[in-house]
C-alpha cells in the first residue's frame, strides 16, 4: 500500500496551489520540484486540481449582445452609459416572471381604456359609459333632420316669450279699463297655458328621444371597442401559441436526438 | 496607436469621451463575466457591468493612478456584486437551462468538434457553474480572479483586502470542493 502521508517542509497546501498556477518564488518552486517525486499524495493532488483547472475552463459565460460603438455615436460623457443599450438582451421578457407579466397586463388594460378615451360619468340621467374621442354623438342624417326639424330655435323662443309678453300687457291693459271682460282675459291664460304645455311635452319628448340616440351611440362604441380589444386579444394568444409549439417542437427534436444518441451509445 | 489604460484615463479625465468609450470597449467582456461567474444571473450581471462603469465614470477624476485601472474597476465590480449578494440574501443561482436550440449549438460547435462533444461540453459547464455556486463567496471570488481573469495571489490579495497566505487558502479549499462536486457528478 501507497503511503500517503506528505513530509513537505512548509505550508504545503499554499505552495501546492502556488505552484499549481505558477505564481510562486523560485526557492519555493525548487524546493516543490524536489518534493514531488517522493510525495505520491502531493502528485495525485496536483494531477486532480490540475483536472479541475481543465473543467473550469469550459465554463464560459453566456455571450451578452455588448454595445457596438461606432464614431457616429460615441458615449455621452453625460451619460457614460446606457443602461438601454450598453448590454442589450433582446430576449429579457422571457426572464420576465409571472406577476411581472400580469402587472404588465393589467397595464395595457388600463393604458387601452386610456387610449379609447373610456368615460364613466354620473349625473340626473344615471350612469353614463362612453369610449371613443368624439364627444358628440355622429347622428345619422334622417336622424339629423328630424332633431333639426323637432329643435325650437332661440329665435323661435324669444318671439314666443315676446308674445307672451304683449298678451299679458294687453290682458293688464283691459282689466283696468273694463272689470267686464274678465271672461276673455281667462280664456287667454287658459290658451297661454295650453301653449306651455304643449312646448314642456315637446321639450320632453325631445329629450328623450336624444338621450335614446345616445345610450344607442354608446352601445355601438363599446360593442366596436370590444370587439377591437377582442381581435387584438386573439391575435396575442395566436402568437403565442405559435411560439409554444415552436419550442415544443425544438424540445421533441431535442429530446428524438438524444434518444438516438443513447441507443446508438 | 494603442493608448495605455493609464492614458486612456487621464485624456478621459481631460474631457475626451472617446477615451472613455475606448476604456469601456477593452473592459466590458472581462467585467461582464467576472459579475456572471460571481452572481450567476445573466440579466443581473449586465446591470452590475453598466453600473460599474457608471460609477468608474463618476469617480474618474478622483482616480490618482495608485491601482491599475483595470484592479480599479475590478473592485467596483465586486462590490457591486458583494451588495447584490447581500441584497439578495441568497448564494448566486444557477439560471434554469435555456431552450436547446439545435441550429444555435451546431453554430457554437468549434470547426472540429461533433455535436455528441459539444452536448458533453455543454454539460461539463453546467456543472461547472453548478458546482460553483456551493462555494463561499471568498473562495469563489478566488477562483473567479485567478482561474479566468488572471490575477496573481498579491493582486487578488489586494483587491478583496485579505493577506497573501489567506488567498492561496480560498483557492485551495475552493479547488479541494469543486474537484469533490465534479467527481460526484461524474464530468
Amino acid at each position: 500500500m501507497t503511503d500517503m502521508t506528505c513530509t513537505y517542509g512548509g505550508d504545503r497546501d499554499q505552495t501546492l496551489i502556488a505552484y499549481l498556477y505558477d505564481d510562486i518564488e523560485p526557492a519555493d518552486r525548487a524546493s516543490f520540484d524536489a518534493h514531488l517525486p517522493t510525495c505520491e499524495r502531493c502528485r495525485r493532488d496536483l494531477a486532480a486540481l490540475g483536472g479541475v483547472r481543465q473543467r473550469l475552463a469550459q465554463w464560459q459565460p453566456p455571450l451578452p449582445q455588448l454595445r457596438q460603438p461606432s464614431p457616429q455615436s460615441p458615449i455621452n460623457p453625460q451619460s457614460p452609459i446606457n443602461p438601454q443599450s450598453a448590454i442589450r438582451d433582446p430576449q429579457w421578457w422571457r426572464q420576465v416572471p409571472v406577476w411581472a407579466q400580469v402587472a404588465a397586463a393589467l397595464l395595457f388594460l388600463g393604458v387601452s381604456a386610456g387610449i379609447a378615451n373610456l368615460d364613466v360619468r354620473h349625473d340626473a340621467n344615471g350612469w353614463t359609459l362612453r369610449t371613443g374621442w368624439l364627444k358628440a354623438a355622429p347622428i345619422d342624417a334622417a336622424q339629423a333632420s328630424r332633431s333639426a326639424d323637432d329643435a325650437v330655435s332661440k329665435t323661435e323662443l324669444t318671439a314666443l316669450e315676446q308674445r307672451l309678453r304683449d298678451e299679458f300687457r294687453t290682458v293688464q291693459a283691459a282689466s283696468v279699463a273694463s272689470p267686464q271682460p274678465v271672461r276673455a282675459a281667462t280664456a287667454g291664460d287658459a290658451d297661454v297655458l295650453r301653449r306651455v304645455r304643449a312646448i314642456v311635452d315637446e321639450s320632453e319628448k325631445r329629450q328623450q328621444r336624444e338621450l335614446a340616440l345616445r345610450v344607442a351611440q354608446v352601445m355601438r362604441d363599446v360593442t366596436a371597442q370590444r370587439q377591437a380589444d377582442l381581435s387584438k386579444i386573439d391575435r396575442n394568444i395566436g402568437y403565442v401559441q405559435n411560439q409554444t409549439g415552436v419550442e415544443i417542437l425544438k424540445q421533441r427534436e431535442m429530446v428524438n436526438y438524444l434518444m438516438r444518441v443513447s441507443q446508438k451509445q | 496607436m494603442t493608448w495605455t489604460d493609464e492614458e486612456l484615463v487621464a485624456r478621459s479625465i481631460g474631457g475626451d469621451a472617446d477615451s472613455f468609450n475606448e476604456l469601456v470597449l477593452r473592459w466590458e467582456r472581462p467585467i461582464y463575466a467576472l459579475a456572471y461567474r460571481t452572481i450567476g444571473r445573466e440579466e443581473d450581471a449586465r446591470d452590475v457591468c453598466q453600473e460599474t462603469f457608471l460609477r468608474a465614470f463618476r469617480a474618474l477624476p478622483g482616480f490618482r493612478g495608485q491601482a491599475k485601472f483595470s484592479s480599479w474597476l475590478y473592485r467596483i465590480a465586486l462590490n457591486l456584486c458583494r451588495d447584490w449578494i447581500r441584497r439578495e440574501r441568497r448564494a448566486p443561482v444557477v439560471q434554469a437551462p435555456e431552450d436547446v436550440d439545435l441550429i444555435e449549438m451546431a453554430a457554437a460547435a468549434e470547426p472540429s468538434e461533433s455535436i455528441e462533444e459539444l452536448v458533453a461540453r455543454k454539460d461539463l459547464a453546467k456543472a461547472v457553474e453548478r458546482a460553483m455556486t456551493l462555494l463561499p463567496e471568498e473562495q469563489r471570488t478566488a477562483i473567479v480572479l485567478k482561474e479566468y481573469h488572471g490575477l496573481t495571489f498579491q493582486e487578488i490579495a489586494d483587491l478583496v483586502g485579505c493577506p497573501l497566505s489567506t488567498v492561496k487558502t480560498r483557492l485551495y479549499q475552493g479547488l479541494t470542493v469543486l474537484r469533490r462536486e465534479l467527481n460526484k457528478s461524474a464530468v
